[in-house]
C-alpha cells in the first residue's frame, strides 16, 4: 500500500512538472507540442464523430426550443435586408471589378490573386476561456496556421490548429489575436472642385475623333454612402462627345484622398468590442469618426492581405498625454453566427513553418 | 494485457468520452453563454471519492487531453483540472463520512473554483485578458452543472478507477 501510494506521488510529480515543460515548449512556439496534438487527434476525432451524430438529436432540440423565436425574427428581418442590398450589390460588385482591375495594373496585391478554401464550421470552442471555433477543413485542403479567415461580411479571425481533416479558428474577439490594421479617416481638406476650363483651353476632344458637329452634353454621376469617413466624390463623366463646350472634369488629386492611421487590433474576449490601439500620437480624435471603417494593413509581416474588411469605429476614446486614441471596434462579421466560412491560403511570413 | 486492465487505461477511455460530449453537447448547449465544464465536474467528482493522490493524477491526464483540443498551451488545463480534483479530495478528507448532498456541494464548489483558476493562471504565463467579472458568470454556470451532473458521474468515477482485487500469486 506505501509502495502504490509512492509511486502515485511520484506520478503526480512527473505530470506536474510535464505541465510545465509543456506550457514552456507552446509558449516559445515550439512544434512538438502540435505534433502531440495531431497525434491525439488522430485518436480522439472517431469518438468525437460519434458522439457528435449520437448528441445532434439533443443540440438540436435544444437550439430549437431556445432559439426558435430569434430564428423566425431574424428571418423576417433578413429579407428585408435582402431586398435592401440587392440593388446596392450589383453596384458595388462592379466598383470591387474596377478598383480589382486598378490594383492589378498598378501592380498592388488583391484578394482576388489569393486561393482560398471554403469551409463549415463544426464546432464552437468548448471552453469559456478562449474563442475558437472549429472547421471541417484541413491540411489536406492546404490549410495552414496562420492564414486568415473571412466569411461573407469580412475577416473572423485566423487558423491556430491544423490537422488533417480540421482546423481550429481563433476569433478576432479573441485576447490573444492582434492585427495590424488600416482606420480610413476622413479627409483634412475639403474637395477642390476644378473649375471648368474656356471653351478655347479646353482639350480638343474633337479633333481626336476628327467629328465636326456634335452636341454638348455629359452625366454626372453622384456616389452617396452612408459609411462615415469616405467623402463621397462627384465624378462628370462626358456621356458623348464635347464640341467646344466647357466641362467639369475631376481629377483626384492627393489631398482629397482620405487619410489612413494604422494601429493594432486587439480582441478583449467575448462581450467586448476589439479595440484598436497604438495610434499614431499626432492623430486628432476628431479625425477619426464614428463609423469610419477598418481595414487590415498589409504588409511583409502582417497576418492578413491588405484592405480585408474588419469592422467600423463605434467610439473613440481620446488619451491624455503621448498616448494615441483609442478605438473601439464593431465588427462587421457576426461571430456569434457563424456557419460557412472562407480560409485565404496566404501564410503571413510571421508563420510559417508552423 | 495488464495495461489495458488497468484502471488508468479506464480512465483513459471514459475521459475521452467525457470529452467529445464536452467538446459536441456541452459547447453548443451553453446556459446564458457559457458553457458547463463538465471535465472539471467529473475530475473533481474522481477526487470526491478518492484520495488526494487519484484526484490530481485524474485532473492531471484529463486536462492534458483537454489542452489537446483546444488551442490554449498544452498543460495549463492540466494544471488547473489537477488542483481541482486534489483540492476535492482534501476538503472532503476532512469529514469523517460526508454525506452525499455534501458531496455534491464541495465537487460543484471545486468545478466552479476551476474555472476562476484558469483564467488566473493565463493570466500568470502571460495570456491575459480573461480576467473579468464574467469568470465569476462562467463559474456560477459551472457550479450549477455540477450539481445536476456530478451524483450520476460518483458511480462511473467508482467504476473507472476501482482497483482490481488481487487474490495474490500463485
Amino acid at each position: 500500500m506505501a509502495q502504490n501510494k509512492t509511486n502515485l506521488t511520484r506520478a503526480v510529480i512527473v505530470l506536474a512538472l510535464a505541465s510545465v515543460f509543456f506550457i514552456t515548449l507552446d509558449l516559445s512556439d515550439s512544434g512538438s507540442t502540435s505534433r502531440i496534438r495531431r497525434v491525439f487527434d488522430t485518436v480522439f476525432s472517431p469518438v468525437e464523430n460519434v458522439s457528435r451524430v449520437v448528441t445532434r438529436p439533443l443540440s438540436g432540440a435544444w437550439n430549437a426550443f431556445r432559439n426558435y423565436d430569434d430564428v423566425v425574427e431574424e428571418n423576417d428581418r433578413l429579407k428585408e435586408q435582402v431586398a435592401l442590398q440587392e440593388g446596392a450589390a450589383v453596384a458595388a460588385a462592379a466598383s470591387v471589378r474596377l478598383s480589382q482591375e486598378l490594383l492589378a495594373l498598378n501592380g498592388l496585391p488583391t484578394l482576388a490573386g489569393i486561393n482560398s478554401v471554403t469551409a463549415q464550421v463544426i464546432g464552437e470552442t468548448p471552453t469559456n476561456f478562449s474563442q475558437t471555433v472549429e472547421i471541417n477543413q484541413g491540411a489536406n485542403s492546404g490549410i495552414k496556421v496562420g492564414m486568415p479567415v473571412l466569411n461573407a461580411a469580412g475577416l473572423i479571425g485566423k487558423v491556430t490548429e491544423v490537422f488533417s481533416n480540421r482546423a481550429l479558428v481563433m476569433l478576432v474577439s479573441d485576447p490573444d489575436y492582434a492585427l495590424s490594421v488600416k482606420v480610413v479617416t476622413k479627409s483634412s481638406r475639403t474637395p477642390v472642385t476644378l473649375p471648368p476650363l474656356p471653351t478655347e483651353d479646353a482639350p480638343t476632344v474633337d479633333s481626336v475623333l476628327e467629328t465636326t458637329e456634335t452636341s454638348t452634353t455629359s452625366s454626372t454621376t453622384t456616389t452617396t454612402t452612408t459609411i462615415v469617413g469616405f467623402t463621397p466624390s462627384v465624378t462628370t463623366v462626358p456621356a458623348e462627345v464635347v464640341a467646344g463646350g466647357g466641362s467639369n472634369i475631376t481629377v483626384p488629386i492627393a489631398s482629397q484622398l482620405s487619410v489612413r492611421e494604422t494601429g493594432i487590433l486587439e480582441g478583449r474576449g467575448p462581450g467586448s468590442r476589439p479595440i484598436v490601439r497604438f495610434l499614431d500620437a499626432s492623430t486628432r480624435a476628431d479625425a477619426i469618426e464614428v463609423g469610419a471603417p477598418i481595414v487590415s494593413a498589409g504588409g511583409s509581416r502582417s497576418l492578413a492581405p491588405p484592405d480585408v474588411v474588419i469592422g467600423v469605429v463605434s467610439r473613440v476614446v481620446e488619451r491624455l498625454g503621448t498616448a494615441g486614441p483609442v478605438l473601439e471596434i464593431e465588427l462587421v462579421a457576426d461571430l456569434s453566427n457563424l456557419s460557412f466560412l472562407r480560409v485565404l491560403l496566404y501564410q503571413p511570413i510571421t508563420e510559417s513553418g508552423k | 494485457m495488464q495495461l489495458v486492465a488497468s484502471r488508468w487505461f479506464r480512465l483513459v477511455l471514459v475521459t475521452m468520452l467525457v470529452l467529445s460530449l464536452q467538446t459536441t453537447l456541452l459547447s453548443e448547449v451553453r446556459f446564458f453563454g457559457y458553457s458547463v465544464q463538465l471535465m472539471a465536474i467529473f475530475v473533481a467528482v474522481a477526487g470526491s471519492v478518492h484520495d488526494v493522490r487519484v484526484g490530481a493524477i485524474v485532473g492531471l491526464v484529463s486536462g492534458f487531453m483537454y489542452d489537446a483540443v483546444l488551442a490554449t498551451p498544452l498543460g495549463i488545463s492540466a494544471l488547473v483540472l489537477g488542483a481541482a480534483g486534489a483540492g476535492t479530495a482534501v476538503v472532503l478528507q476532512t469529514f469523517r463520512e460526508p454525506t452525499w448532498w455534501l458531496r455534491i456541494l464541495v465537487v460543484s464548489v471545486a468545478a466552479a473554483l476551476s474555472e476562476i483558476l484558469l483564467p488566473l493562471t493565463k493570466a500568470v504565463v502571460g495570456l491575459g485578458g480573461w480576467l473579468s467579472p464574467r469568470m465569476f458568470a462562467v463559474s456560477l454556470v459551472t457550479f450549477m452543472g455540477g450539481l445536476v451532473f456530478s451524483a450520476p458521474l460518483i458511480p462511473i468515477s467508482r467504476w473507472t478507477l476501482r482497483e482490481q482485487v488481487s487474490l495474490g500469486r500463485r
